[in-house]
This record gives structure tokens, C-alpha cells and sequence, in this order.
């Protein structure tokens, strides 16, 4: 203890050097903590579940291009084919897939009219196999009969008149009671009136960066399109080799279309996610680097030190000093600069957050996480000076009286 | 030559003033090998610092060549040591980094003189301390009669005026420091002024001037020593 | 004096190697990551037509929803509707005007038992070649009849020529696209711009089109359409009914030559736009708007919020980097205390010494500019790598940067030299000398 007096006034003899290592302390903390947070909010993001039975689903587009094609027949059959294929547990024609940054997006309000509220939510047309193939759990109510499904023109704008929503969207609807939302009338479009009959735990919209992202709707219809997906899932584990049957068995069933983006819903979600991958990879590299350049800036300032201070040591020693107390000189020196660097460093994570949080609208940052950060750094400033620490242990006594 | 009147030197810490040279005077005649003795402390460092433009003095007047040395700035200072003064350290004081030729060149750099001109001087004068093969060597691998020799061929490299030797043996044995000493006295001989600090009486009896620094203050032993022999 | 100091400073280096290395190597390290943000931040903002961004100007109309403003009333409506581009476009009042939309199809192989191919493009009209300056292989643009009477011609990508004409000149030849025969009239360069500044409506660094056809053909339904669309009035069932509807998806771009120009057709919106309101269209207070490229890319901020963030940390970074290499430069230069005072004994000046140190601090910085360089192009590498198709283009360094790497290199250093240097220089020589 005696010693904290004595290191403070042989630092204050070498402020400049001491503040440069504070001040990397601090910007490494303030970086770290705030690289941290994001990384975490980024993995908060992606660890959400879409709702699907991920591990046993893919899509396809089918885009068909020859004249005079029976879309619905062709539809139809292929469905019929493809749920009594071997392997397959079923089968659906959708509009869009969840996580797959593609798809259709309407308002639903409580009432009727031009000027009313509405709540956003992603569309999902599917048939009475939708609740089923998709791997969602209907919680409330019941789901669409096949006398509810109804064929939809491309260019039609009518809306059928049942609905199943996610809990999410029937909460933003009817804050008080969710459950309550079965039966009632919701409004398509300002005024095509639309009854919940059913609610589903969860189902993610095709954009994961929206705000609204667990709001969605299933509705009764087929799409009459050139140009659709095919939704399938298999029985456990015979996906990969499903996709590989099925794209044969539609390409070669019929010559007059195009079967295209076959793809698992486990890669739409790592493609989906592949910006936030690629930043959390890069923010992880940087918190590394940069730990490591400020602990070899205090290895070579350290070493400097001691090599400036060799004769000084020995005569420490020649006088009776142990090497541990030597050692702990220099690491109680280091613990004091740490302390300033991430006093520094706390308030300029906080401050560097509260520009970010205003540039990029981002969520404020944890306490924790800054106490965990600066625990961090102690600890790392420790592990950097031990070496050279030890080195100045180990200079001999004798150096007090040679001259040169 | 070199006028030195009622030179002071303090030193001003924070609560601490040391007088370090009082009311100095001294006069160098051109060709003069002064040795300058005196105990620890007495200022003979000083002295020497300050006939070698290295330190400021508080006041007093000094001529070197004629030129009053207290109206000059860095710049005009660091030109005339490089002139006319030629340093050797105790402690050598080569550059470790450079070899012994780029340690000869370092004055000759700053003096400007073009490339074919400093080569001449560089081998010219290591071969004068007797180390021209050496040339390539880096100080650590000679000895340190070797490195003082190299650091006299660096001093002598640019012809100066004066040298200031400070304790130039005190680092050597007995061999190598009588070795040093004859060249010093060689290059008196051809023209060069040395003022030489040491403690060694022995040293200091070689040469052709003696004066004594104490408290500060200068006095003159060769005017006892000759008014003792009269 | 001046390569002479470049020596010792090489020496110096050379000598205290671990030091040194330890210093270019953070230097590097900030480089390297300053430089990787700076050129995605960089290309992300680059001009991408410098000569004529400030003749090309994006037209927005607001003939939006009375009771809910688009985008809270900051700016109007992103895109046009059908009824007011082609309007617009009758009118002629611009030197050159264009309407887009993304489009796609199947073009069938001329050998059936070659897959068909699937292609996404663009429908626009026959001045849009000549106004983004976009560069032909062979043939030419379809011209303004072409558009009129909508015949049914094609321009393909260098890529898509390639797939199917093996990059022949296949101008005037014929293919079944949407099984409809169509007249290859000409074959693009290779046409890239990042951003795709002229519609940014899906993403401003999405893939280039593989095809272009006259937007007249959209109308016909003999192309399919893509991209952005939307509503906020109802409208009845049909693509007539689409046609006529207040839905926005189409992006309509001018070429105004001056300031006049710009002007006389600002006043020439304001006017159509009143005129409609007469037809009960229009129902908001008049906001038409001419924003020309520069200043439309950095409205609809083109430049990612991740490499905005990651430029700023980047930067923090290489601060940290420069107060390391501060520290060290410190370190060293006190360690050549005794050098830099013999020096002074020997004639060296302070100014002459603060010479020396700076140039070798600048030597650490070039060594480490040189090192960044390597660690940036190791670094887009991996953004390339890890971000996939997006950042495709936009991460490769160009003169420019390479340049101004190494002058922030350079300069950062020399600058972090600056007080190691001087603290250096005003030791006292004779403290020094005396004992080692």
C-alpha cells in the first residue's frame, strides 16, 4: 500500500506516457463495449424463430412461360402429386416466404374508411394445408376449410373474407385481450371487411428488418399466377433428398415452365441474416485487434520503462527489494493507468452510444455490459504488463554498482 | 582565442540554486594544451559544457575566435560547434546503429561537405587513429581504446579549432589510455587547441597548461609551477 | 541532407526492429481497417455518372393519400404512377425524358432441349440509353417509333448475349422471350453503375439488368413486370384498372441542360399538377420535386447505416493505433536521448534534428501505409467474402484510394511524431554526454 503514493508520483514524472496508455484503454473500451452491444442486439435478431418447421421445409418458384396454360389445373395436380409423393408430409402454393426479403404487405384496421388507422402486416396466401405445412401452431380459433379457399386472379384486388393472424399482429389489433381478436371483423384495403377466425403463436414476415416483423395474416387463397411458390415439407430429415426429387419430378413433368430458387428455408434464413452475420464477424475482429494492439502498446511501453529504469531496479533490489515486490510495482502502476483509461473509457462508451443511438437508431446500452468491459480491460492490462513485469524481477542486484 | 570574462553559471531548481561557476575567467591561446583538473562537483564539467556552446551561461562574456558566443541562437551554436569545436567523451559516445564510417560522417553531414570530400575526411582521419581497415565494424565490436580512437577521427574530421576532451582516458586502462593520450598529444602538436578535463594528475602533467577548477573558480597551477622553477 | 536522413532513419528501424515493427504493424492495422470502410463508404457514394449527375435530374410527383402523407410528408411519393409518367412523357418537355420499371421473363432457347433461360430487366423508354451514357457492344437503342408502336425489340446484357449467342453480334436476330418473338436490335458493354442510381427502389447495388425492352410492352402485358409497387387508393380488378390506379412503381428520370431548363420544367409540373387536380386527382398541397443524382442518392441515403458505423469505428480504431504508435515513437526517441545529444554536440541544430526524427516517423508511416494497403485489399476481400453479392463492385481499390491511403499514412504519422519529436529535441545536450 505504502507503494501507491510513491508509483503515483513517478507516473506524474511521466504523465505524457501514461495518458497516451489511458487514453488507448479508453478507446478500446468505449469501441469494445459498443461493438459488443451491437453484436448482441444482431444475434438477439437472428436467434427470433420464423414460426416454420425450419429444418424440414424448402420452396421453389415455378414460373411458367408457355400460352394457353391451365394455371389452375396445372396447380392443383401438382399439389395432388406432391402430397402423395413418399417422403413428403405436404404440400402448398404460397405467395412468399418468411425470411426471403420478398413479398406482399397490406393494413388491416379495426374500422372501415379512408382515413382509419391500420396495422401493417405481411400477407401469406395459402389453402387449408397452410397451417400444416408451414409447421405453425394454431392457438385460437380453427383453421380454413377447402369451401373457404378461393381462386385469385394476378391482377385481382378483392379480398376473401377469413383471415388467421399472428398473436403479434392480433395484439396490435386488440391491445387488451389478443384472444378476443377471433370472430372479429377486421378491414382490408380501407373497406373489405375480413373475420379472424384463427390465431397462430408465430409467423415471420418475408423482411426481417422491419419493426413489424411478427405481424402476419393467412388467407384463404390460390394464386392464378405465372409465376408462384411451391412450399413443401418433408418428413424428418429427407429434405435434401426431397429437393432434389421434386425439382426432377416438376421439370420433367412438365416442359412448359421453369422450376427455379430451390432453396431450404434454413439457407433463406443465413442469407436473410447474411449482413448481420458479416457485420457481428467484422465488429468481432475489430474488438480482437484492437484488445491486442492496446496490450502490445503496453508490453512495449512497459519494456521501455523498465529498460530506462534497469539501474534504478537494481538498486531497488540491492536494497532489499523481493523480485515479487518489483513485479508488483509494475502491475500495480498498470492497474493505476487502467483505472483512469477506463474511467475515460466508461463515460466515452456511453457517449459514443448516445451518438449512435442518435445516428443509427440503435438501442441504449446496458450497464453491465460497460462493468464487464472494464473488468475486461483490467484484466488484459494485468496479462500485458506480467511479462515485462517479470523481465524487471529478474535484473540482477549487481547493476546498482556497475557505471555504464 | 577563447575569452572567458566573470562567466556565471546557477543552476535553478525548484527550491534549489547551485552556483556552478562564479566570476569565471579564462583565457586559451591558439596551439595551448590546457588540462583542466579540479574535484567532483568544483564546476569543471560546466566549464567544459559551456567553452563547448553545450550549455547557456547566466552571465559573463565569452569570445570563441573573436565571435561573441552570447548573441547566438540554436542554430548559429550548433554551426559553430560543428566549425570549430571537436568533442571526445568518456564515454565515447559513438552511435551504435551506424558503423564507423557513418559515425565519422555524422559531423560532416551537418557541416554540408559534398560526398567525395566527406569520404576523403572519413578515411583520411581513421586511418590517422590507425582503425581505416575497420571501417565497416559497428563500436560494439571494437574495444574501448578503439571506439575513443573513432570517436578523436570523428572530432578531427571536420578540422576544428579546438577539441574538448572530457576525462577521455577515464573508461580505458592504463595501455590504452597512454595510447589515446599520445595521439592527443600529436594533434597538438599539429595545430589543434585542447582543453582536456580529467582527474588524473599523472594526465594532466602531460600537459602544456594546467589549471585547476574549485568552488567554481578557475586558478592557473602552471604560473605556481613556472614561478617555482624561476 | 534529405536521403541521408532516409538512411539513418532506415537504420534506425532496422536496428530497433522489434519496436519498429510493432509500430508499422498498428499502423497497418489501422490502416488497414480505415481504409477497407473508407472505400466501401467510398464506392457506396461514388458519382456515378461525375459529367452529367448534375444534368439528370429524378421527377416526384405527390398525388398521394389525402389523410396519411407518404413518408410523413418529408418528401413525395418515391416512385409515379402509370397515368402521370405517361403523361409526362407525351409532354416532352425535357430535353430527353425516361420511364422505367423492372420487368422480367423466360427466354426459350432456340434448341428446345436447352433449359429455358430466366431474365430480369428493365422496361423503359428508347432516351434512356442516351441519358445514363449507357455504353453499346453492338447494334443501338430501338428508337422513339419502336417505343410508339410497340414493337417487339430487345437489348441484352453483354452476360445475356454471351448465354445465348455465345457473344456473337447478335444484332437482328430473333428469340422467343415470353413466347413471343423478339428483335435483337442491340448488345450492351458491360453496364454496372454502383449505386444503380437510376432506380434504387429495390436496393441501390442490386445486380444489372440482363435485358431492356420498350416500356410500351409493359402495357400489353407482353413483358411481366417487377419490382416496388404502392397503393393507397383502391381500384377495381384488372390490369386495366391497374394501369389506371394511384399505385406508384415507376421511376421517371429527365435530362434538363441548365438552370432554365430546370426551372421552365419545374414550373411546367407544378402546372400539370393543378391541371389534374381538376380531374379530382392530386388531393395534397402541390409538392413536385427535381432532385438531380447526387443529391437524390444522398436523400434516400444509398450509403448502408452498418458502413457508415463501421467507417466510424474504423477511424476510432486507427486513432487508438496512432496513440500506440505515439507512445512507442515516445519511447524510442527518449531511448536515443544520448544519440540526439552527441548530435547536437557534433552541429546538429534542433530544427535539423526535428528534421530527422519526423522523417523517420514519416519512414514508419509509409512502411506502415504499405502494409495497410495489403491488410485493406486482405480486408475487402473478406467484406466481399462475408456480404456476398451485395457488396459485389464495392469493394476493390482504385488509384484514388490506394493514394490516399498513403498519404493518411503518412500524414497520421508524422503527425503522431510530432510530440515525440519535440520532446526528443529539447533534451539538453550536455545532460547526455556526461554519463551513459
Amino acid at each position: 500500500m505504502l507503494e501507491i503514493g510513491l508509483i503515483f508520483r513517478a507516473l506524474m514524472r511521466n504523465k505524457i506516457g501514461a495518458l497516451l496508455i489511458a487514453l488507448q484503454i479508453a478507446l478500446t473500451l468505449a469501441i469494445m463495449v459498443n461493438a459488443i452491444f451491437m453484436i448482441q442486439d444482431r444475434n438477439v435478431q437472428m436467434s427470433r424463430p420464423s414460426g416454420l418447421d425450419e429444418s424440414n421445409t424448402f420452396y421453389l418458384t415455378n414460373t411458367v412461360f408457355g400460352e394457353n396454360y391451365n394455371l389452375q389445373a396445372a396447380l392443383q395436380t401438382d399439389l395432388q402429386k406432391l402430397r402423395n409423393m413418399d417422403g413428403i408430409d405436404n404440400a402448398i402454393q404460397i405467395n412468399a416466404v418468411p425470411l426471403s426479403d420478398g413479398g406482399w404487405s397490406m393494413g388491416l384496421a379495426r374500422e372501415p374508411g379512408e382515413d382509419k388507422n391500420s396495422v401493417g402486416t405481411a400477407i401469406y396466401m395459402v389453402d387449408e394445408h397452410g397451417i400444416d405445412t408451414l409447421g405453425v401452431n394454431l392457438i385460437a380459433g380453427q383453421n380454413f376449410t377447402q369451401q373457404d379457399i378461393a381462386w385469385r386472379g394476378a391482377q385481382d384486388t378483392k379480398w376473401p373474407p377469413k383471415a388467421i393472424v399472428t398473436k403479434a399482429l392480433a395484439t396490435s389489433l386488440f391491445p387488451d385481450d389478443w384472444q378476443s381478436a377471433v370472430g372479429k371483423t377486421v378491414f382490408i384495403s380501407k373497406d373489405q371487411p375480413m373475420q379472424i377466425i384463427g390465431i397462430v403463436e408465430q409467423l415471420q414476415a418475408p423482411w426481417n428488418g422491419w419493426s413489424g416483423v411478427e405481424r402476419s395474416t393467412l388467407v384463404p387463397s390460390q394464386l392464378e399466377s405465372k409465376s408462384a411458390k411451391y412450399f413443401i415439407r418433408t418428413e424428418a430429415g429427407r429434405r435434401d433428398e426431397m429437393m432434389a426429387a421434386v425439382e426432377k419430378f416438376l421439370s420433367e413433368s412438365d416442359k412448359q415452365r421453369i422450376i427455379r430458387q430451390v432453396m431450404t428455408v434454413e439457407d433463406t434464413r443465413k442469407q436473410s441474416y447474411q449482413q448481420h452475420i458479416a457485420t457481428n464477424k467484422i465488429l468481432t475482429t475489430v474488438i480482437i485487434t484492437l484488445t491486442m494492439i492496446t496490450a502490445f502498446g503496453i508490453v512495449g511501453l512497459a519494456i521501455f520503462s523498465i529498460n530506462r529504469r534497469t539501474k534504478q531496479i537494481g538498486t531497488r533490489r540491492a536494497l532489499g527489494a523481493t523480485q515479487w515486490q518489483i513485479m508488483r510495482y509494475f502491475m500495480v502502476e498498470n492497474f493505476m493507468i487502467s483505472a483512469v483509461g477506463v474511467t475515460i473509457g466508461a463515460i466515452g462508451a456511453i457517449a459514443l452510444n448516445y451518438w449512435l443511438v442518435n445516428t443509427f437508431q440503435i438501442d441504449p446500452i446496458s450497464i453491465d455490459l460497460i462493468i464487464y468491459g472494464v473488468i475486461a480491460l483490467f484484466i488484459v492490462g494485468q496479462l500485458a504488463v506480467f511479462y515485462p513485469a517479470k523481465r524487471a524481477s529478474l535484473i540482477s542486484p549487481a547493476t546498482a554498482t556497475r557505471t555504464t | 582565442m577563447l575569452e572567458m570574462k566573470n562567466i556565471n553559471k546557477i543552476f535553478q531548481t525548484a527550491d534549489v540554486q547551485t552556483h556552478a561557476l562564479r566570476d569565471f575567467n579564462l583565457t586559451v591561446n591558439e596551439g595551448d594544451f590546457v588540462s583542466v583538473t579540479g574535484p567532483s562537483g568544483s564546476g569543471k564539467t560546466t566549464f567544459l559544457n559551456i567553452a563547448g556552446l553545450l550549455e547557456t551561461y547566466t552571465s559573463g562574456d565569452f569570445y570563441l575566435d573573436g565571435q561573441n558566443v552570447g548573441m547566438l541562437n540554436d542554430s548559429g551554436r550548433s554551426k559553430m560547434r560543428n566549425q570549430k569545436i571537436g568533442f571526445v567523451f568518456q564515454g565515447f559516445n559513438l552511435i551504435p546503429d551506424l558503423n564507423l564510417f557513418y559515425n565519422v560522417d555524422v559531423p560532416l553531414r551537418y557541416r554540408g561537405f559534398n560526398a567525395k570530400e566527406r569520404k576523403q575526411r572519413i578515411e583520411e582521419n581513421l586511418a590517422r587513429v590507425g582503425l581505416a581497415s575497420r571501417m565497416k565494424h559497428v563500436p560494439s565490436q571494437l574495444s574501448g581504446g578503439q571506439q575513443q580512437r573513432v570517436a578523436i577521427a570523428r572530432a578531427l574530421a571536420t578540422d576544428p579549432r579546438f577539441l574538448l576532451a572530457d576525462e577521455p582516458t577515464g573508461n580505458l586502462d592504463s595501455e590504452m589510455a597512454d595510447g589515446v593520450m599520445s595521439l592527443l598529444e600529436d594533434i597538438n602538436k599539429q595545430g589543434t587547441t585542447i582543453i582536456m578535463v580529467t582527474h588524473d594528475p599523472e594526465l594532466a602533467l602531460r600537459a602544456s597548461r594546467r589549471i585547476q577548477v574549485k568552488d567554481g573558480r578557475v586558478s592557473e597551477l602552471d604560473i605556481v609551477a613556472e614561478k617555482a622553477l624561476a | 541532407m534529405f536521403s541521408y536522413y532516409i538512411k539513418i532513419a532506415l537504420i534506425s528501424i532496422k536496428r530497433n526492429w522489434g519496436l519498429s515493427s510493432l509500430m508499422i504493424l498498428a499502423i497497418a492495422l489501422g490502416i488497414g481497417a480505415t481504409m477497407t470502410t473508407v472505400t466501401v463508404n467510398y464506392l457506396m457514394s461514388a458519382d456515378p455518372i461525375p459529367h452529367k449527375s448534375d444534368q439528370l435530374y429524378y421527377v416526384r410527383l405527390d398525388s398521394w393519400d389525402p389523410n396519411n402523407p407518404y413518408n410523413e410528408g418529408i418528401s413525395p411519393p418515391a416512385q409515379m404512377t402509370y397515368i402521370d409518367a405517361t403523361n409526362l412523357l407525351k409532354a416532352k418537355k425535357a430535353y430527353r425524358q425516361n420511364l422505367s420499371s423492372q420487368a422480367f421473363g423466360v427466354i426459350e432457347p432456340p434448341n428446345p432441349d436447352d433449359l429455358p433461360l430466366f431474365v430480369f430487366g428493365r422496361a423503359n423508354s428508347s432516351d434512356f440509353f442516351a441519358m445514363f451514357d449507357v455504353p453499346f457492344l453492338f447494334g443501338s437503342p430501338w428508337d422513339e417509333n419502336s417505343d410508339l408502336s410497340k414493337e417487339q425489340v430487345i437489348v441484352l446484357s453483354k452476360q445475356t448475349n454471351d448465354r445465348l449467342f455465345g457473344g456473337e453480334n447478335s444484332v437482328g436476330k430473333t428469340l422467343r422471350f415470353e413466347s413471343k418473338v423478339f428483335k435483337v436490335v442491340g448488345v450492351l458493354d458491360h453496364y454496372d453503375p454502383k449505386p444503380r442510381y437510376f432506380d434504387i427502389s429495390t436496393g441501390a447495388f442490386d445486380d444489372p439488368a440482363d435485358f431492356y425492352v420498350p416500356f410500351s410492352l409493359i402495357a400489353e402485358q407482353a413483358v411481366r413486370r417487377s419490382g416496388n409497387t404502392n397503393c393507397w387508393k383502391t381500384f377495381g380488378d384488372g390490369f386495366e384498372a391497374f394501369l389506371a390506379s394511384e399505385c406508384i412503381w415507376i421511376a421517371f428520370w429527365v435530362e434538363l441542360q441548365n438552370q432554365d431548363q430546370v426551372e421552365a420544367y419545374q414550373t411546367f409540373l407544378d402546372a400539370y399538377a393543378n391541371e389534374q387536380k381538376n380531374f379530382g386527382r392530386f388531393p395534397r398541397p402541390i409538392d413536385n420535386r427535381l432532385t438531380n443524382v447526387t443529391d437524390y442518392m444522398e436523400e434516400r441515403e444509398v450509403v448502408a447505416d452498418d458502413a457508415r458505423m463501421m467507417m466510424a469505428m474504423s477511424f476510432m480504431f486507427l486513432v487508438v493505433c496512432l496513440l500506440n504508435t505515439v507512445g512507442l515513437l515516445l519511447a524510442k526517441f527518449i531511448g536515443k536521448a544520448p544519440e540526439i545529444g552527441l548530435r547536437q554536440a557534433l552541429g546538429a541544430s534542433r530544427s535539423t534534428l526535428f528534421l530527422q526524427y519526423i522523417i523517420e516517423s514519416g519512414c514508419i508511416g509509409l512502411a506502415g501505409g504499405l502494409l495497410g494497403l495489403l491488410f485493406a485489399y486482405l480486408g475487402l476481400q473478406s467484406v466481399e467474402t462475408l456480404y456476398g453479392s451485395y457488396m459485389q463492385g464495392l469493394a476493390t481499390l482504385d488509384f484514388n484510394m490506394v493514394v490516399f491511403a498513403m498519404v493518411l499514412a503518412l500524414v497520421s504519422t508524422v503527425i503522431a511524431g510530432i510530440y515525440p519529436t519535440w520532446r526528443a529535441c529539447r533534451i539538453q545536450p550536455a545532460r547526455q554526454l556526461k554519463c551513459q
